[in-house]
């Protein structure tokens, strides 16, 4: 068996993983260094790109006595907070009106739902610079709330919903036989097995949200703007070595929050039920 | 009674998704038949109703046309190009990644969480004209002045959207591999399959569902983007996006930004019904 096996394997090239794991090495390279460049070169003490000079935290010391970049890095944080907890809060209830309601309004719900995850981010953001004209609302921090809200729902739904259509309805079930209200229930057994997805939908909104750049330009204003349309600027006058140190900080701040989604991931892989078995046929 | 209580939980973020996903939609097709006052405001007109189509002609005259052919080439060059690195990638990870295969995952999709302006900005860094790469290259003995130029060309411009989407083609597969019963290969080898023949009638068809979610993934954003172009590429590798940010961002005339919007969706409209009937399948089979 073991002998046919490996003759096998011998024979069939295409299949052998070791060419394919050269290509997924080549792949993590590929994607790993220019970021790595880009953290190096922040703490280069020239302002070249093609010599490194040494070490120095010149640039962050730039960075950092920038008020207009340190007012875009607090408007930032601003702007994820505000949209990972309203964002949360409204996809998890679509998650559980999708899962539970029966019926034509859950379809076009679910639709309603799906269709923000596919729309190019620019057209969104174009839809939402004509209401607020429309409306006749000022462009401001506000305004970029409300389109990141609007397009990270879709992303809290799709996780909380997974994990929903996974619990046994019965746990609740008993627990309302035991007297508890139907909401009662919910906060009580559903919400705590939900809490692993709802985390790690709030971190990964938190991170889209913190990233943001096509919705951001669109629905800002004269006032701060988040961080990534201050580097969208600094981008357009041309490269200097400030925006290395301001993109290393925030991959420091995106990959840590990140790295906090991880475990968040891997808690809910262990505690998932066994699929279901299907007897197999001899 | 019960019912009510969930269906009730639809209500706010429905209406949410209605006041600013579907009503803003709706305003871009009113501005794309509208145009504006003497104050620059922009004058809607909903279709039927005294409807202009002079900025659809425009629009479908040639100085358009360039931007919406390219933003389809460069869409399909890199769907192509994630496609075809990113399946044989997944394929790996899923099938021989053993017990660390989530972990691989992890690494290969971790610089998407770098923020999307940044990763475009590394490859100016690396590439750029007085770049990493041009360095070295000077070092090296070339000359010229740079060496090599990489930017400003459109391969510049469909490495930065391969760059930016790949992790989205990537995620589908390697589900869809995991998913699949690996045992259907061991099948298709013990009945004399070669490993192609294995490939295109077993492998490949079983998951085609995330190659169909992987393909519209990275289509749909990349036809849309307009950061790669406007840094790594030149004005003459300008995509509809680049034209539509110009439009709304630099004073153009609204309307026209609102009837090229809706162009550009309804040239994706079909793929995004297509992603849409695959996960209403999905969705479907997958209830229980």
């Amino acid at each position: 068996m073991s002998a046919v096996t490996a003759e096998r394997k011998r024979r069939t090239g295409f299949d052998r993983p070791r060419f394919l794991w050269a290509l997924y090495t080549a792949m993590c390279l590929y994607l790993f260094v220019p970021i790595l460049v880009v953290v190096i070169y922040s703490f280069n003490s020239s302002k070249s790109l093609q010599v490194f000079s040494g070490l120095s935290f010149r640039w962050y010391r730039t960075f950092w006595n920038d008020p207009d970049i340190k007012n875009s890095l607090v408007a930032s944080f601003e702007v994820a907070a505000v949209t990972m907890v309203v964002a949360t809060i409204l996809g998890t209830l679509l998650a559980f009106g999708l899962v539970r309601a029966r019926g034509r309004l859950g379809g076009s719900a679910n639709i309603l739902m799906l269709l923000p995850l596919i729309t190019p981010e620019i057209v969104t953001a174009v839809g939402l610079l004509l209401l607020f004209g429309l409306v006749g609302t000022p462009l401001s921090l506000k305004t970029i709330m409300l389109g990141h809200i609007t397009f990270s729902i879709s992303y809290v739904t799709v996780i909380v919903r997974a994990r929903l259509s996974l619990l046994n309805r019965e746990v609740e079930e008993a627990a309302m036989d035991l007297g508890a209200t139907e909401l009662g229930a919910l906060r009580l057994v559903t919400l705590p097995a939900l809490y692993p997805a709802i985390a790690a939908s709030a971190l990964l909104v938190f991170v889209l949200s913190f990233d943001d750049f096509v919705t951001s330009v669109f629905t800002s204003g004269a006032g701060t703007s988040p961080l990534p349309v201050r580097i969208y600027s600094l981008l357009r006058v041309g490269v200097s070595p400030e925006i290395n140190a301001v993109g290393t900080t925030m991959i420091a701040i995106t990959l840590a929050l990140a790295l906090g989604l991880l475990p968040l991931t891997l808690w809910r892989r262990n505690t998932e039920p066994p699929a279901p078995t299907v007897p197999a046929p001899e | 009674m019960r019912r009510g209580l969930w269906s009730s939980f639809l209500v706010p973020p429905g209406l949410w998704l209605a006041a600013f996903y579907l009503a803003p939609l709706g305003l871009i097709v009113a501005a794309s038949f509208g145009s504006v006052d003497f104050l620059g405001r922009v004058l809607y007109k909903w279709p039927f109703h005294g409807w202009d189509l002079s900025n659809y002609h425009t629009v479908l005259s040639s100085a358009y046309l360039p931007a919406f052919f390219r933003s389809l080439l460069f869409a399909l060059l890199t769907t192509g190009l994630c496609l075809l690195i990113g399946y044989p990638v997944a394929y790996v990870i899923a099938r021989y990644g053993g017990r660390v295969r989530h972990l691989l995952v992890v690494v290969l999709i971790l610089p998407w969480f770098v923020d999307y302006l940044i990763r475009v900005y590394a490859w100016i860094v690396l590439l750029g004209d007085n770049g990493v790469v041009n360095g070295w290259l000077g070092d090296l003995g070339m000359h010229g002045d740079p060496p090599v130029q990489f930017l400003g060309t459109w391969f510049a411009v469909v490495g930065g959207l391969f760059y930016s989407y790949f992790p989205f083609m990537v995620l589908p597969i390697y589900a869809a591999v995991e998913r699949m019963d690996s045992s259907l290969v061991e099948a298709g080898k013990d009945l004399y399959g070669t490993p192609w023949q294995t490939f295109r009638h077993v492998t490949f068809p079983a998951t085609f569902q995330g190659v169909v979610a992987g393909v519209v993934l990275v289509f749909l954003p990349a036809a849309g983007d307009f950061a790669n172009s406007e840094f790594l590429g030149s004005p003459d590798t300008a995509m509809i996006g680049n034209v539509i940010n110009q439009t709304f961002n630099a004073g153009g005339y609204v309307p026209l930004g609102g009837t090229l919007t809706v162009c550009f969706m309804v040239g994706i409209a079909a793929f995004m019904v297509f992603y849409l009937r695959s996960a209403a399948r999905a969705s479907r089979e997958g209830a229980m």
